[in-house]
C-alpha cells in the first residue's frame, strides 16, 4: 500500500512540474537555490539551454560534487522545463563598471569566510 | 571545509528561499577592476570581453576575460610560498622575493579559454555559452618554469610536471591540478608569470603567480600556482580526466564519446575573429575598416582572408603586428559597401603549419576548440 502511495505521489509531483503548477515551480526554485547557490550563482544555470538528458547528467555531476539536493527529480523536471533546449537563449547581462573609485567592492578575497 | 560567501549573496539566497527574490542575481553586479563585461557568472567570476573592447594588440587588464572554475582562493602575498617537490634533489619553498630574484622573461601570448565559442555549437552543449570574447592577448613576465625546476635539482627526465593552484574547490568539487609533458614545461616561453601587461598579476587573473603555457588552452594556464611536482605519470584528477578532453577523431554531432575516444588537449588550432563591425550592426554606405584578430596556438598566423558576400569571393586582409608564435595578429580590410542590403562577412585564417579554419566546426560533447570561419551579418541602410 505504501509503495502505491509513494508511486502516486511521485506521479502527481512529476505531472504538476510538467504542467507548470505554480506551487511546484516555487518549490523547485527553492530547491534550486538550496542546492546550487552555496557554490555558485544561478546565472551559470539559467544561461544554459539543455535537453532533459543533459540536465540529468549535470544535476548528477553536481550531487557527486556535494550539492545538497533533496529532491533530485523535482530539480531535473524544473530545469528541463524552464531551461529546455527548445527555448531561446537570453542575452547575458553586463556587469557595472568596476574601474571607478566609488565602485562597490565585490572582491571574494575580501569577503568573510564561513567555516563549515 | 571553507565556503566562500558574503552578506549580499546570503541575502540573495535568503530572499530566493522565501520566494521574494528574483531567480536572477541582482542587476548591479560590479566586478572590481573590470569595465562592464558580459556576465556569464558573478560567483565565481566568468566574464567575457565584449568585442568592442578589442582594438589593440595587447588586451588591457581591465577588460581581459576571466574564467574561474571554483571560487578564488585568498593568497597572502607576504606569506605566499611555492613548493617544488616530487622528483627533485632538494625540495624548495620559494617566496615571492625568491622568485623575483630569478631572471625574468617577457612573452606576449594569447590566452584563450578552451570553451571560447561554445555558444556557437549546435546541438548545444553544457557549459558557459562563450561567444567570441573568452580570449585576450597580453605580455606575461616572470621566471621560466625550467629555471625553477633546475633550482630544485629536478629530474628533467621525468615524463610529466604536475602544477597545483591554490583554488581547492567547494564541497566535494575537485582540486584544480593540471599536468604537462616535461618537454612543454622546459620550453623557454613557459613562464611563471608575476606580471601581466607590466603590472603585478591581478588576483582575479591568478595573482601573485600563474603558469603561462603559450599556445596551449587556457585550462593549462594554472592560476595561483602553489606547487610544482615533476612526476612519473600524468595527474589523473577531474581537470585532466575526464575534464578538458577532446575526441581523437570527429564524432557525429550530438553523440557522446566513450573515455577511450578522448585525449588531453595540448596546442590550440588556428582561428580568426571579427571585432568590427559588430554582428547585426546597421551601417551607412560609407567606407569602413573591417577588423579583427587571428591566432594559431604554437604556430604563426600567415594569412587572413575576408569575404563580404558570404564566401563567393575572398580578399586578403592586411596583417599587422609582428608574426610570432603564441601571440595573435591584428588584421584589417577596407570595405566600401556597394549599396543597400544585408551582407554576410566572413574571416578565415591560415598558419605556418598549413592549417586553415574549417567552415564547419568539429562538434564535441564539451564544446571545446571552436574554430570555424567567423561570420557576422550587417545591414547597409544607404547613405
Amino acid at each position: 500500500m505504501r509503495t502505491v502511495i509513494v508511486f502516486v505521489a511521485a506521479y502527481v509531483i512529476a505531472f504538476a512540474a510538467a504542467s507548470g503548477d505554480e506551487a511546484t515551480i516555487e518549490r523547485a526554485k527553492s530547491e534550486e537555490s538550496f542546492a546550487c547557490v552555496q557554490c555558485h550563482s544561478l546565472r551559470i544555470v539559467h544561461s544554459q539551454r539543455l535537453s532533459k538528458t543533459a540536465w540529468t547528467k549535470e544535476v548528477d555531476k553536481m550531487i557527486g560534487w556535494g550539492a545538497p539536493v533533496r529532491d533530485r527529480q523535482l530539480l531535473i523536471d524544473y530545469l528541463s522545463e524552464e531551461f529546455s533546449d527548445a527555448k531561446p537563449m537570453p542575452e547575458p547581462d553586463r556587469s557595472k563598471d568596476g574601474t571607478k573609485r566609488s565602485s562597490i567592492i565585490s572582491d571574494p578575497a575580501k569577503a568573510p569566510a564561513l567555516k563549515d | 571545509m571553507t565556503f566562500y560567501t558574503n552578506r549580499r549573496q546570503l541575502m540573495a539566497t535568503a530572499l530566493s528561499l522565501t520566494g521574494l527574490g528574483s531567480a536572477r542575481a541582482d542587476d548591479a553586479t560590479v566586478i572590481q577592476g573590470k569595465r562592464p563585461m558580459i556576465l556569464h557568472n558573478d560567483r565565481p567570476e566568468d566574464l567575457e570581453t565584449p568585442v568592442e573592447y578589442y582594438n589593440s594588440w595587447l588586451t588591457p587588464n581591465d577588460v581581459f576575460f576571466v574564467r574561474q572554475h571554483i571560487p578564488r582562493p585568498r593568497v597572502n602575498r607576504d606569506t605566499f610560498a611555492l613548493t617544488v617537490n616530487g622528483r627533485v634533489s632538494k625540495e624548495l619553498h620559494l617566496g615571492l622575493a625568491d622568485l623575483e630574484k630569478l631572471p625574468s622573461y617577457t612573452v606576449p601570448a594569447t590566452l584563450e579559454c578552451t570553451g571560447n565559442g561554445r555558444g556557437f555549437f549546435r546541438p548545444r552543449v553544457p557549459g558557459i555559452q562563450w561567444m567570441r570574447g573568452a580570449v585576450g592577448n597580453a605580455e606575461w613576465s616572470g621566471p621560466r618554469l625550467s629555471d625553477v625546476l633546475k633550482a630544485a635539482g629536478a629530474d628533467l627526465n621525468s615524463p610529466f610536471v604536475e602544477v597545483n593552484g591554490a583554488d581547492e574547490g567547494v564541497a566535494r568539487t575537485p582540486d584544480f591540478i593540471r599536468s604537462f609533458p616535461m618537454r612543454k614545461a622546459l620550453h623557454p616561453a613557459t613562464l611563471l608569470a608575476l606580471r601581466m601587461n607590466g603590472v603585478s598579476l591581478p588576483d582575479i587573473h591568478g595573482g601573485p603567480m600563474r603558469l603561462i603555457v603559450p599556445g596551449w588552452d587556457g585550462t593549462s594556464w594554472v592560476k595561483w600556482v602553489v606547487r610544482i611536482t615533476p612526476s612519473a605519470g600524468p595527474n589523473t584528477g577531474f581537470f585532466m580526466n575526464p575534464g578538458y578532453r577532446f575526441p581523437k577523431y570527429p564524432l557525429p554531432p550530438g553523440t557522446p564519446a566513450s573515455p577511450s575516444e578522448l585525449e588531453v588537449i595540448e596546442g590550440m588550432p588556428v582561428k580568426s575573429t571579427i571585432t568590427y563591425p559588430a554582428d547585426e550592426a546597421k551601417l551607412s554606405s560609407a567606407p569602413i575598416t573591417i577588423r579583427g584578430f587571428a591566432w594559431a596556438g604554437e604556430e604563426k598566423v600567415e594569412r587572413v582572408e575576408v569575404s563580404t558576400d558570404g564566401g563567393a569571393r575572398w580578399s586578403d586582409a592586411r596583417l599587422t603586428q609582428p608574426s610570432l608564435p603564441f601571440a595573435w595578429r591584428l588584421w584589417s580590410m577596407e570595405w566600401t559597401p556597394p549599396g543597400r542590403g544585408y551582407y554576410t562577412v566572413l574571416s578565415r585564417a591560415s598558419d605556418s603549419a598549413g592549417r586553415a579554419q574549417p567552415f564547419v566546426p568539429v562538434w564535441n560533447p564539451s564544446g571545446y576548440l571552436y574554430n570555424a570561419v567567423d561570420r557576422i551579418g550587417v545591414t547597409v541602410e544607404g547613405s
